[in-house]
């Protein structure tokens, strides 16, 4: 383990930041509003449609400070306080703002067996931040995260909400990071299954003797 | 050696066809099942010959799937019904539901709205997990195709049935795989888990009538109507009959979702994943999602997968994500990533889950970084006493039968990790 993955990552995020986005900013067009018209008219309530437009706001925005919490509010005039409450709720909407590319390193435990805390380590090593931390840059936003469901192609990530990158090794990375870099997003990888792998060559990890260098997280990361 | 699979390695996949079959199906065509249930069944009907099927849910807990779909009250056409497909396939090593989505929508399309005639629901709300957008993507590019020719929406097939599917997309949240916590989700609330009574079928979304199935369950559905409650009865174990996704991972050679009958010895999948990987020795299995109890290699002999076997081997059919762990395996720290798990998806509703997975995570965590003491190991098991069953949902269960069972049954492995505590080493020395 090296001194850097050991220090402690202390850093809370601001209580009432100041608005990111100007009064003007604030407005969905109006082709957005017929999309969100047609998710209302899909539910009972318009509160149903709520999830959806915050998909809507964090994909134009970026991610969903205060001020664009209320604009949903507003735009499906249920409480502020509701759309606060799921917003929060939930991991996937950002409420601070994030890099380009979030990189979600999966080490739930299928993962944490086949080296998914090898990736996240090397990914804090090479990024030369914590998971949680976003780089100097503003490019990359690096976060662990629970079960992504694709255990069988363990370890794997997911960039920005989107493409899973399956089987992950070092040297993937390492390419998965350059391609970032030049903006090019991984496209969409359809998983073999181990029965068609006669029929279909397979993309299953080739390295699967490589070792496991930390079996758990290391203390630091723990220490928040 | 006959086992309950019966000829499985004949088998031949009726869920995740081979690929060069798949172009032969219905997939992207015909609608054939759900044809002939709309000319020649009644709901009632339908709902019966899946009860003569014998299928259960494939969610977890096994529920048999035409039982639920009777306890829906009879129809009033002034209060609407509907449908819950649950694809927010979240339990760590599962992985099943995803495959289904990608190689065989139609079949889960075809599925629901067969379940929706069956129940007489307006529509069907079909929740997928937010991390898969790429599948929601191509789910809702096949639905639109499935609207366009008229086997989805107003008067299917022009045989007088109305019935939509709704695509919700969720957005990171372990517990909204929950039954009433989804429907929570669906209203657009936070998902907090809601008491049962009443029941779903009773009071569901928005206060109607509402039946949620696991995507799995309902894909299944298409098959029982086409070749019969009998033939899908014949298949694998008679207690809980049908093709099983199994979604094996961990220290095997050739991890990926496999379907065979169920019923199948886990013997005998390990020998079809390849085996352990790198020779090495098996240490133990989680046969069912991160929930359920973990077996020790020497456990599994002549173990089936089925609710029954697994019953009595200590253990559960959960979702038949099976992980195998090799033995150069930390038990500690596998339980204290099971831990954090189960910690940070407590919704924190109630406080003996959200209060105690946060302590069991910081004792497991104390344990594994050397700093523990034998009698957290007691203090852990009489926490999941606390724990089990006082919380609105089974997470809180979920969350303890992992670290009782993982103790108990590799009690070893803790206490050689304790012994080497600081704490040992002081006492050592005094």
């Amino acid at each position: 383990m090296t001194d850097f993955i050991k220090n402690p990552v202390v850093a809370l995020p601001e209580r009432n930041p100041a608005p990111h986005f100007s009064e003007q900013e604030l407005v969905f067009s109006a082709e957005e509003k017929a999309r969100i018209a047609r998710w209302v008219s899909q539910y009972p309530t318009p509160d149903g449609a709520v999830m959806w437009v915050l998909w809507l706001a964090q994909e134009k925005f970026g991610f969903l400070p205060p001020e664009v919490l209320r604009l949903v509010a507003t735009e499906l005039d249920i409480p502020y306080a509701q759309v606060y409450g799921v917003a929060t709720f939930y991991t996937q909407y950002f409420k601070e703002k994030k890099g380009t590319y979030v990189l979600d390193v999966c080490t739930c435990f299928s993962c944490q067996l086949t080296g998914g805390c090898d990736i996240l380590h090397y990914l804090e090593e090479k990024l030369a931040i914590h998971a949680g931390e976003t780089t100097a840059d503003g490019c990359f936003t690096l976060q662990e995260v629970e079960c992504l469901g694709a255990c069988g192609s363990a370890p794997m990530l997911q960039v920005s909400n989107g493409p899973f990158v399956y089987c992950l090794t070092k040297k993937k990375v390492d390419a998965l990071i350059a391609a970032l870099r030049a903006g090019r997003m991984p496209g969409f990888t359809s998983v073999t299954l181990p029965q068609d792998e006669d029929e279909m060559g397979g993309n299953r990890r080739t390295d699967v003797e490589s070792t496991i260098e930390y079996a758990a997280l290391p203390i630091a990361v723990r220490t928040r | 050696m006959a086992t309950k699979a019966g000829n499985w390695q004949s088998y031949q996949r009726v869920l995740l066809p081979p690929v060069k079959d798949l172009h032969k199906l219905s997939i992207y065509g015909d609608y054939a099942a759900l044809r002939s249930v709309l000319t020649h069944n009644s709901p009632r009907e339908v709902t019966d010959i899946v009860k003569r099927s014998g299928l259960k849910g494939r969610g977890g807990a096994g529920f048999p799937t035409g039982l639920k779909w009777s306890f829906m009250p009879p129809v009033d056409p002034a209060v609407p019904r509907y449908l819950c497909c649950n694809g927010d396939e979240s339990e760590p090593g599962t992985f099943k539901d995803r495959q289904l989505m990608e190689y065989n929508p139609h079949q889960m399309l075809e599925g629901i709205l067969i379940a929706n005639y069956a129940i007489s629901a307006k529509a069907c709300y079909l929740y997928i997990r937010g991390e898969f957008a790429d599948w929601i993507t191509l789910i809702e590019t096949e639905l639109a195709k499935a609207y366009e020719a008229n086997l989805v929406g107003k008067n299917i097939m022009g045989l007088g049935f109305s019935s939509d599917i709704i695509v919700h997309k969720g957005a990171g949240a372990y517990i909204c795989g929950e039954e009433t916590s989804l429907m929570e989700s669906l209203e657009g609330k936070r998902a907090y888990p809601r008491i049962k009574p009443p029941f779903p079928a009773q009071s569901g979304i928005w206060g109607y009538p509402t039946t949620i199935n696991n995507a799995d369950t309902l894909a299944c559905v298409p098959l029982i109507i086409e070749r019969g409650a009998d033939w899908f009865a014949s298949i694998g174990a008679p207690t809980h009959p049908g093709p099983i996704l199994y979604g094996i991972s961990g220290h095997v050679n050739r991890p990926g979702v496999y379907e065979y009958p169920s019923g199948m010895l886990i013997t005998d999948l390990l020998a079809v994943a390849g085996g352990m990987r790198g020779g090495k020795k098996l240490k133990a299995v989680v046969p069912g999602g991160a929930s359920v109890p973990v077996l020790r290699a020497d456990m599994i002999e002549g173990v089936t997968m089925d609710a029954d076997s697994l019953h009595k081997a200590g253990s559960m059919l959960g979702t038949a994500g099976m992980l195998f762990l090799d033995e150069d395996t930390d038990m500690v720290a596998f339980l204290r990533r099971v831990a954090r798990f189960y910690h940070h998806e407590s919704c924190g509703q109630c406080t003996p889950c959200r209060e105690g997975t946060g302590w069991i995570e910081n004792l497991v965590t104390r344990i594994d970084e050397g700093q523990g003491n034998t009698r957290d190991l007691d203090l852990l098991l009489e926490l999941c006493d606390q724990m089990e069953g006082r919380t609105v949902c089974a997470l809180a269960d979920a969350a303890a039968w992992p670290v009782r069972n993982t103790i108990n049954r590799f009690r070893a492995d803790f206490e050689a990790k304790c012994r080497q505590s600081v704490w040992a080493a002081q006492s050592a020395a005094a």
